[in-house]
C-alpha cells in the first residue's frame, strides 16, 4: 500500500465528481491510500491572475497543512497542482513574498516550513506506481481503441515533470491498458477552462481547435487530464460548437482514469461515467461488455 | 505619459515592483511570447508589444486595454522564454494594476475575478453562486445562454445548488484574505 495526503480541490465536489469516483476506484486496485487533506481549502488558484499574493498566502496555507501529515501531497486538478507547486517555489525562492505570506498566515497561527512534497497523479501513476504494475491489473484489454490523450496547460507547466511541449505519460498509460495511443499535436494546448464564463467566444474556438484536431488524427475518443476544468469543458461545451462538417462534434471525453478503470473491469457506475454529458458508451461498450 | 505612483518613478519600474514584474527590464523583444501565445489572435498589443509599450511609458495605453484580460494562464510563454522573464506573471502583474485602479476594459473578466474572490472568501468555491453573481453583475443576457448547461450539470448532480458545507479553515480564509488586503493597502505589501 501507498499513502498519500490527498487535496481534491472545490471543483473534484461538484463537477469533478465522476472523476473523484474513477480516481477513488482505480486508487484501490493499484493499492493507493489516499487520506484527505483535513480542512483543506480552496487553494488560490483563480485569484492569481490578479493578486499573486493572495493567491499563494491560500495556498500555502494547504501547503502548511499537508507538510504536518510528513506525506507526498497528491493533487488531481491541474490548476490546483500548479498553483501549489507555484506557491512552494515561490516562497522558497522569493524572500519578498515569502515573507509577506508569513506575516499573513501568522494571523491565523499557521507556520510553513518549506518542505511539502506536491505531487501530481501521473507522476504517481509512472514512477511510484509504474507501467507494468498497471498493465498486470488489466482484464479487459482495450485493444482497438485509439485514444487521444489530452494533458492541458498546468499539468506539465511550467513545472510537472512530464515535457510541457509533447507530455507522453497518459499515453504511455493507455498503450499498456491495450489501447492504440494517437498523436496530436494540441494534445497539451490550453482549453481556455479558466475564462470560459468570462470568454465564451473565445473559449468556444480554444475548444473547436482541440476537437478538430483530435478527429483530424483519427482518435475515437479523449482521455482528458485529471482536471476538473478541462474535463468540463470538453465534455459538457462541444454540443454547442460545429465541427468543421457543419455538425455537432461528439467526441467522446473520458477521464484517464475512468478509461483504467474500464479496462480493470470496473462498472461503469463505480467509474461515474454515467454522469459524462458526452456520449462515452458508444465507444467503451465493446469493453464494458464483459462485467456490465 | 509618466505618472508617478507609490513612490515608483516611472511606469516600467511599477511593473517590476509588483510579483511577476521584476525581470521586465531584461526582455530582449524576440517575441517568443507572442509567437507562442494561445490566444494571441484576440490580443490588441501582443504580450512583447505589452513590454515594449510597458518600457516606452504607455501607461493609459496598457491599463486600458483588454489585451491582457485574454490571457488564459497556459504558461507556453513562460516556458519558452529565452530570458526567464515568466511573461504569464508579467501579464497578470499588469491585470493586477488595472484592477487596483479601477480600469474597467471591454472584458468582463475584472468582474469575474471579482466575483471569484468573493467565492474564494468561503473557503471553498460554490461554482453556481460564482457564476450568478459574475452573470448578475456582468451581462445577464450574456448569462441566460449558460442556463441549458447548467440544467444538464444539475441533472447530474455536478451543479449543487447550495453552497459547499463551512470548513474549520474558511474563517481562517476570510482572516488571511484581509490581512493581505490590509497590506497591500498600507503599501508595504506591493
Ligand atoms: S519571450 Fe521573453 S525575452 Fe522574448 S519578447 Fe517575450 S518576454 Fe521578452
Ligand atoms: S500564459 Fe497568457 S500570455 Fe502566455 S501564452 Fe498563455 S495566454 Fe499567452
Amino acid at each position: 500500500m501507498k499513502y498519500y495526503t490527498y487535496y481534491p480541490g472545490c471543483a473534484m465536489e461538484t463537477t469533478g465528481k465522476p472523476i473523484q469516483a474513477s480516481i477513488d476506484a482505480v486508487s484501490k486496485v493499484l493499492n493507493i491510500e489516499l487520506k484527505e487533506l483535513p480542512d483543506w481549502t480552496c487553494c488560490g488558484c483563480p485569484g492569481e491572475s490578479i493578486n499573486e499574493l493572495m493567491s499563494v498566502a491560500l495556498a500555502t496555507r494547504n501547503l502548511a497543512l499537508a507538510e504536518k501529515t510528513g506525506l507526498d501531497m497528491l493533487v488531481p486538478c491541474s490548476c490546483c497542482y500548479r498553483n501549489l507547486v507555484n506557491a512552494h517555489v515561490i516562497f522558497t525562492e522569493d524572500r519578498r513574498i515569502r515573507d509577506q505570506v508569513k506575516e499573513a498566515l501568522a494571523v491565523v497561527n499557521i507556520e510553513y516550513k518549506g518542505t511539502a512534497r506536491v505531487r501530481n497523479l501521473m507522476d504517481v501513476f509512472i514512477n511510484d506506481i509504474g507501467l507494468d504494475v498497471i498493465a498486470s491489473k488489466v482484464q479487459n484489454k482495450l485493444s482497438g481503441l485509439k485514444v487521444a490523450s489530452y494533458y492541458g496547460c498546468h499539468q506539465s507547466r511550467p513545472y510537472g515533470p512530464d515535457d510541457f511541449e509533447f507530455p507522453e505519460w497518459q499515453d504511455q498509460i493507455a498503450e499498456s491498458l491495450g489501447a492504440t495511443p494517437v498523436f496530436f499535436p494540441l494534445k497539451a494546448q490550453c482549453c481556455g477552462g479558466a475564462q470560459l464564463f468570462s470568454q465564451r467566444d473565445m473559449v468556444h474556438k480554444l475548444l473547436y481547435k482541440i476537437l478538430d484536431d483530435v478527429e483530424r488524427h483519427g482518435g475515437q475518443c479523449l482521455a482528458t487530464t485529471l482536471c476538473p476544468l478541462c474535463f468540463t469543458n470538453l465534455d459538457a461545451n462541444q454540443g454547442r460548437i460545429k465541427s468543421r462538417a457543419g455538425t455537432r462534434f461528439e467526441m467522446p471525453i473520458i477521464a484517464v482514469t475512468q478509461l483504467m478503470g474500464v479496462a480493470f473491469g470496473l462498472k461503469p457506475a463505480e467509474l461515474g461515467l454515467k454522469k459524462n454529458i458526452s456520449p462515452v458508451t458508444k465507444v467503451l461498450d465493446p469493453y464494458l461488455k464483459v462485467r456490465a | 505619459m509618466e505618472t508617478t505612483i507609490r513612490g515608483a518613478k516611472t511606469f516600467v519600474d511599477e511593473v517590476a515592483a509588483e510579483p511577476g514584474g521584476e525581470k521586465i527590464n531584461e526582455c530582449i523583444q524576440c517575441g517568443v511570447c507572442s509567437g507562442s501565445c494561445t490566444t494571441v489572435e484576440w490580443w490588441e498589443h501582443p504580450p512583447r508589444k505589452i513590454i515594449a509599450m510597458i518600457r516606452a511609458g504607455k501607461r493609459e495605453q496598457v491599463l486600458s486595454s483588454t489585451s491582457a484580460f485574454n490571457c488564459v494562464t497556459c504558461y507556453l510563454c513562460t516556458v519558452r522564454c529565452p530570458r526567464g522573464i515568466k511573461p504569464a506573471q508579467l501579464i497578470h502583474a499588469v491585470e493586477a494594476i488595472a484592477e487596483r485602479e479601477g480600469y474597467k476594459p471591454k472584458t468582463p473578466t475584472i468582474k469575474l475575478f471579482r466575483s471569484l474572490r468573493n467565492a474564494m472568501r468561503q473557503g471553498r468555491v460554490w461554482e453556481l453562486g460564482m457564476a450568478l453573481r459574475f452573470y448578475l453583475t456582468s451581462n445577464i443576457l450574456y448569462g441566460l445562454k449558460d442556463v441549458p448547461l447548467a440544467l444538464s450539470l444539475m441533472r447530474r448532480g455536478l451543479m449543487p445548488i447550495f453552497p459547499p458545507k463551512k470548513v474549520k479553515g474558511s474563517r481562517e480564509v476570510a482572516a488571511i484574505m484581509d490581512k493581505v488586503e490590509a497590506m497591500q493597502k498600507a503599501g508595504g505589501a506591493q
